[in-house]
């Protein structure tokens, strides 16, 4: 009896020693978990990882330091520089400029729905969001930064310990914390209240151009590509092959014709194959009339000169998109009409999401009109 | 002399980025014997056609190996093994556009369909055309030709968790 005693008392101890342990090492009030909230539509084929599950603490250090100047070389850009929530977290220009006022290689993306995505840049090259944050932070020509120099500039500026304690459950500040923070902020930047959302959840009536554009958007173009050809003679244009569904997004790679002779190789540069030169990931559309210019380079100024590409000038080449030729491989033009083409912009038009651009949590916290 | 040497390193470049790499099919996930296939590969196989319809309704012949055969050198769950938990079993098939579709193993399985699925390397008794090729899915009475995708790299034997 007594034993069992002794037994008894032994394992609440032991219970009790672990259960401080563990409230110690996580602090008395340690980071709160954040739950995502997304529009059942959108699916769950999420791209989260369990080495950075997301809490509210994290997600507020992100934030802070995705404006965080201080990460680039000379304290003059930060993440928020190329994407500016003004413009769905992408820029205004065809090539952003680095630190160092050099352009970068191609156009700054969307931060737009990452949680959707699963290989990152123009050309899929990283395969988490994580990856994918370290190389505009320390690329030589965008913000130029060592991680290891950008935790010490941190270490050096009052607050941040507490911040990373409270994020992290201690005040050690690491290049590997850095990261999961701002990829934390990053994958909350879920945009689903576009008048397009209205009218999936029923709360928006679309105007007539829209509806017309809805339709022509996400209907298959005939079975030799052209806008008219559909077996039931409704004129589609196969947009909503490559920007699919309600996310106006599938994580595709493509050669939508820009050039006979790509200048910039995309894909194949990374995988080494003929068959993806030219190849460039397929973008969401959501927001799209905010982040002019476009494509990869931004030769394009306007959406009207985006359609106009698909419209008359599909240039042929080996590795054109298969949606975009017709079973003999000639490149097919959509060649839609003035009033087509119309409705198509509404319908772009329909996926500005005034919500998301404005939304206080997402805003650089430095600045005082937006808190 | 400095812009040859611009030219000369530019062209140099867009060599080295054009040193063609040899398309394969890896066959992956639950299998006893990962594979990497290449032309010569499927070549030395057993072989097989199937037939199936383009987008205008027109049908062509392909040939190359029956899935089964590959699943069979790879060691997949076929046949009397396919029962219980293995038929949570399923393909997932990606093509180098990164478009992706999914069959259960039960669906490409002779013990509970005719069909014959082949990854094709011809078409018409030639190699594919270069924006399908070098190998096609071709799954032959499917209404709809989507699963029957192009460039296709790998190949992935995976269990439904849930």
């Amino acid at each position: 009896m007594r034993g069992c005693y002794r037994t008894y008392c032994f394992v609440v101890l032991i219970g009790a020693a672990l259960f401080l342990g563990a409230a110690m090492e996580k602090g008395a009030d340690g980071p709160t978990p954040y739950t995502l909230s997304y529009p059942a539509y959108f699916g769950n084929r999420i791209n989260t990882t369990q080495d950075n599950l997301l809490t509210v603490e994290g997600i507020g250090l992100g934030r802070r330091l995705f404006y965080e100047k201080r990460l680039s070389a000379n304290n003059r850009i930060s993440c928020g520089s190329c994407h500016q929530q003004a413009h769905a977290f992408a820029d205004d220009r065809a090539f952003s400029l680095g630190f160092d006022q050099t352009p970068t290689r191609r156009n700054s993306m969307s931060l737009t729905n990452l949680l959707w995505v699963r290989h990152f840049f123009w050309d899929g090259r990283a395969s988490s969001l994580e990856v994918q944050a370290i190389t505009p932070m320390t690329d030589s020509h965008e913000m130029g930064q060592p991680l290891d120099s950008s935790v010490r500039k941190l270490q050096a500026v009052a607050g941040y310990a507490s911040l990373f304690a409270a994020a992290f459950g201690s005040d050690t500040i690491t290049a590997g914390r850095i990261i999961k923070a701002i990829t934390q902020f990053e994958r909350t930047l879920i945009s689903d209240h576009s008048p397009y959302d209205g009218y999936i959840r029923g709360e928006y009536r679309p105007t007539a151009a829209e509806l017309r554009g809805i339709a022509l958007f996400f209907t298959n173009n005939g079975p030799n590509g052209g806008v008219g050809g559909d077996a039931r003679g409704i004129r589609g244009a196969g947009c909503g092959n490559c920007h699919s569904g309600p996310k106006v997004f599938n994580e595709t790679y493509h050669n939508n014709g820009l050039d006979s002779i790509p200048p910039d190789n995309g894909r194949s540069a990374i995988t080494g194959m003929d068959y993806d030169r030219g190849r460039f990931r397929v973008v969401t559309l959501r927001n799209i009339a905010l982040t002019a210019p476009y494509m990869h380079d931004g030769r394009f100024k306007t959406l009207q000169e985006v359609i106009d590409h698909y419209s008359e000038h599909i240039r042929a080449s080996p590795t054109l998109s298969p949606s975009l030729k017709d079973t003999a491989n000639t490149p097919v033009n959509l060649r839609l009409t003035s009033e087509e083409k119309t409705d198509l912009l509404a319908f772009l038009r329909m996926l500005t999401d005034s919500v998301f651009i404005t939304d206080p949590r997402f805003a650089d916290p430095n600045d005082n009109s937006k808190k | 002399m400095k812009k040859i040497a611009l030219s000369l390193a530019i062209v140099f470049w867009a060599s080295s980025a054009w040193a063609q790499a040899a398309a394969t099919v890896k066959v992956v996930g639950e299998v006893l014997t990962p594979l990497t296939l290449t032309a010569a590969d499927l070549a030395a196989m057993p072989r097989t056609t199937a037939s199936a319809k383009d987008k205008q309704g027109v049908s062509h012949s392909f040939s190359g190996v029956a899935i089964a055969e590959i699943f069979n050198k790879a060691g997949v769950t076929a046949g009397k093994q396919l029962r219980g938990e293995n038929l949570a079993k399923y393909l997932l098939v990606t093509c180098a556009d990164g478009y992706q579709v999914v069959f259960s193993l039960a669906e490409l399985d002779s013990s509970f369909t005719d069909r014959v699925a082949i990854l094709a390397d011809q078409e018409e008794g030639k190699p594919l055309s270069a924006s399908t090729g070098p190998f096609r899915l071709i799954v032959p009475g499917e209404k709809k030709p989507a699963r029957n995708c192009f460039q296709v790299t790998t190949l992935a034997i995976r269990f439904a968790k849930e």
